[in-house]
């Protein structure tokens, strides 16, 4: 009996108790309800015109008011305005000055209530709801208002305000609930931030992903690059053209060693070894690979330089990949190749004459010995020694032409000279005349003599058809270019024959030509013959001696003096050039 | 508000620091879970931005948060400034602080926070 009434107690109690946990469950239940279709409603914003949604129509379901507006910290600020109702402008200047206000006070840059009206974007509710009084649509007095800081991680990121016509709208309650919901709030517009910055900047990646591989396409040189076991994985269109005389698919995901082993193109094994070594950590540059085909003069030759790749900060770690750059140097090897081509023939070009001179100098330098010992001698010839008999010693004209003959060759090594020299000048258009007043007459017979010693299986006659031939030019010069063709007349009639040179009136001008009885000049010569450096091959020898300059120098001055020059094929055997002058060369004030 | 003892001349910069930092935690408690943990700090920053012409000595409020205001800073911010010049300045930062609270959510908070703060202010004085 004594327990009845405390079994009563406690089951009281118990019941008590009981019913509270209920309810207090309940009611926690409730509210994480309510949280979780606020949550969902926030998350599945997608922008920040979903958020404000989402935001009114969580406020609304707790209580009425006038409008709410959001001020995000962005660059520049954005303000958005969110009438339940229709509102006057009156009442939506007011707010835009409180909202001034109340942004001032929690560190907003300073910022003026006209410059956050030009700014406001006035978004409409998804349902707006109807006004508590008609009369109240049309005032401009703000009754209650609200600023609540939107925070995120302890950072105030913008301001939510709500207002209300009524005065006293918003109470303690009210304000811890607007935060929470605020919070949200926070959050979702944070995320629309993120997701707009990071869908920003993946369409800026993507310009840039689009700008690089544009750029890599139009390089002129090529690119390769591999993977880390040394597979190709990207050949830009350069590379792949450089690349094109393997016939080998090189992208199919085969390392490059390994397709280098079953081919039998010798320069991929070249290519895989440079990979390679890019691939153990080394940096490989401007290693030298002969692509072209087997036999060709000068073949494609590409200049690679290779080098590993990491990713950023693994800089001591495995390659994941190599980069190579390949140059084609075809062009350059084929300059060197001209280059060496070049000095080769222009020094067989000097020796020749040289030879000439040293050989004939030499002779008269034994001759001159022999006659200087002979008149030692001659005393005691006097006094009973044997007198070398005088046939034993050629005639003294024998030395004269061994002198011409010098004086020839050291004419044309002149002309070879100042051929090289005026090669620069002519191509910068630098060519000086010095005029001075001469008879070609005189010019051209010394040129005729001076060849003609030198020339002994051809016959070289001039026919001048003029009776005064004063002119004024650069003698120098006019005689360069009597030298060069002369000197073709002679090369290019191997045989010898007659060599005719010229000179009569035409038009005013002196017309001078040269004919000789030589090879002539193959149609496939004709548009090249004045270029510099070209010289007319032959089939048996392949090629004439010469520098290729004569010619195209020869026309340079010419045209300097105000003349022309051109060359026919004879009928029969033989070419013929011709140059004309004017009688005095016109200086740059009488042009 | 401002508590001013009699005894004004006994008191040192600390202790005035000291005191008002304690006011300045008393209304993050009260504000915070209203308008959120930032928002005292971001209030006090502002304020000091408006008294700065008037009582230069308090920039660094507006460089720093209060939060982290250590006695090194004092002595090395407010060396030269007597106890009475502080005290003067950091009630009106402080009613800065109200006056940016009031701007924000009108008569919900900051009047009767005023209230206790100046009581908790004559008390600790």
């Amino acid at each position: 009996m004594q327990t009845e009434p405390n079994l009563t107690l406690t089951d009281s109690t118990r019941r008590f108790s009981t019913v509270t946990n209920g309810d207090r469950i309940g009611s926690l239940l409730q509210e994480m309800e309510y949280l979780n279709t606020i949550g969902k409603s926030f998350v599945a914003a997608n922008n920040r015109f979903q958020v404000h949604h989402a935001l009114l129509a969580a406020l609304q379901e707790q209580y009425s008011f006038a409008a709410c507006s959001i001020l995000l910290k962005d660059n520049p600020f954005q303000l958005s305005i969110i009438p339940c109702y229709p509102l006057s402008q009156e009442f939506i200047n007011a707010m835009i000055a409180r909202i001034a206000s109340a942004a001032n006070v929690i560190d907003f840059p300073h910022v003026m209530a006209q410059e956050l009206a030009d700014a406001a974007y006035l978004d409409a509710p998804e349902q707006p709801v109807p006004p508590p009084a008609m009369e109240t649509v049309g005032g401009s007095e703000i009754g209650s208002c609200l600023n609540i800081p939107l925070t995120v991680e302890d950072r105030i990121i913008g301001m939510l305000s709500l207002f209300d016509t009524q005065i006293g709208t918003f109470d303690t309650e009210r304000l811890k609930l607007t935060t929470l919901i605020a919070d949200y709030a926070a959050i979702a517009l944070e995320n629309v931030r993120l997701r707009e910055s990071e869908r920003a900047l993946w369409r800026q990646a993507e310009g840039e992903r689009q700008r690089l591989a544009l750029i890599i396409s139009s390089m002129a040189e090529g690119l390769l690059i591999t993977d880390a076991r040394g597979a190709i994985t990207s050949l830009n269109q350069s590379a792949q053209n450089l690349l094109s005389q393997a016939q080998v698919d090189l992208k199919q995901d085969i390392p490059l060693r390994t397709l280098a082993a079953s081919s039998d193109v010798p320069w991929l094994g070249q290519l895989s070894e440079i990979v390679d070594r890019a691939l153990a950590n080394q940096v490989v540059m401007n290693q030298e690979l002969i692509a072209g085909k087997q036999g060709e003069s000068v073949p494609l030759t590409l200049s690679i330089s290779a080098a590993p790749l990491h990713n950023a900060g693994e800089a001591q770690k495995r390659p994941t990949g190599v980069v190579a750059v390949l140059n084609d140097i075809t062009s350059h090897k084929q300059i060197e190749r001209l280059k060496d081509e070049f000095v080769s023939v222009v020094s067989h070009e000097l020796r020749t004459p040289l030879t000439s001179i040293k050989g004939y100098t030499q002779h008269l330098v034994r001759r001159l010995e022999r006659r200087m010992r002979t008149a030692k001698q001659s005393p005691t010839a006097q006094t009973g020694a044997t007198q070398v008999p005088a046939t034993q010693e050629p005639p003294e004209h024998y030395d004269l032409r061994s002198l011409y003959i010098v004086q020839s060759q050291a004419e044309h090594l002149e002309r070879l000279v100042n051929d090289l020299l005026d090669l620069s000048r002519v191509q910068w258009g630098h060519l000086e005349l010095h005029p001075t007043t001469f008879y070609l007459a005189d010019l051209l017979a010394e040129s005729v003599h001076s060849i003609q010693v030198s020339a002994e299986q051809h016959s070289i006659t001039l026919d001048i058809k003029v009776q005064d031939t004063k002119i004024v030019a650069d003698r120098q010069r006019i005689s360069q270019v009597v030298g060069n063709i002369l000197d073709n007349a002679i090369k290019y009639s191997p045989h010898g024959g007659q060599v005719t040179v010229s000179l009569q009136e035409q038009d005013g001008d002196y017309l001078v030509s040269i004919s000789d009885q030589g090879i002539g000049i193959s149609p496939e010569y004709l548009d090249h013959i004045f270029e510099r450096f070209y010289r007319v091959r032959n089939t048996a020898s392949h090629q004439y001696s010469g520098i290729g300059l004569g010619l195209y120098v020869a026309r340079a001055i010419v045209e300097r003096h105000g003349g022309s020059i051109w060359f026919s094929n004879n009928p029969g055997l033989g070419s013929t050039f011709f140059f004309t002058l004017p009688h005095a060369l016109e200086t740059e004030e009488g042009a | 508000m401002s508590p001013v003892p009699d005894n004004s001349s006994s008191v040192t910069r600390e202790q005035v620091i000291e005191t008002y930092l304690k006011v300045l935690r008393l209304i993050d408690e009260r504000v915070a879970p209203l308008l959120g943990k930032a928002t005292t700090r971001v209030l006090v920053q502002v304020a000091a931005k408006h008294v700065i012409d008037q009582y230069p000595f308090l920039h660094f409020l507006m460089k720093m948060p209060y939060t982290e205001v250590v006695p090194s800073v004092i002595r090395e911010q407010l060396s030269g400034v007597s106890a009475q010049e502080l005290e003067i300045g950091l009630d009106a930062l402080l009613q800065q602080c109200f006056s940016g609270l009031q701007e924000l959510t009108g008569d919900l908070i900051a009047p009767p926070l005023h209230d206790e703060v100046s009581r908790q202010l004559e008390q600790w004085h």
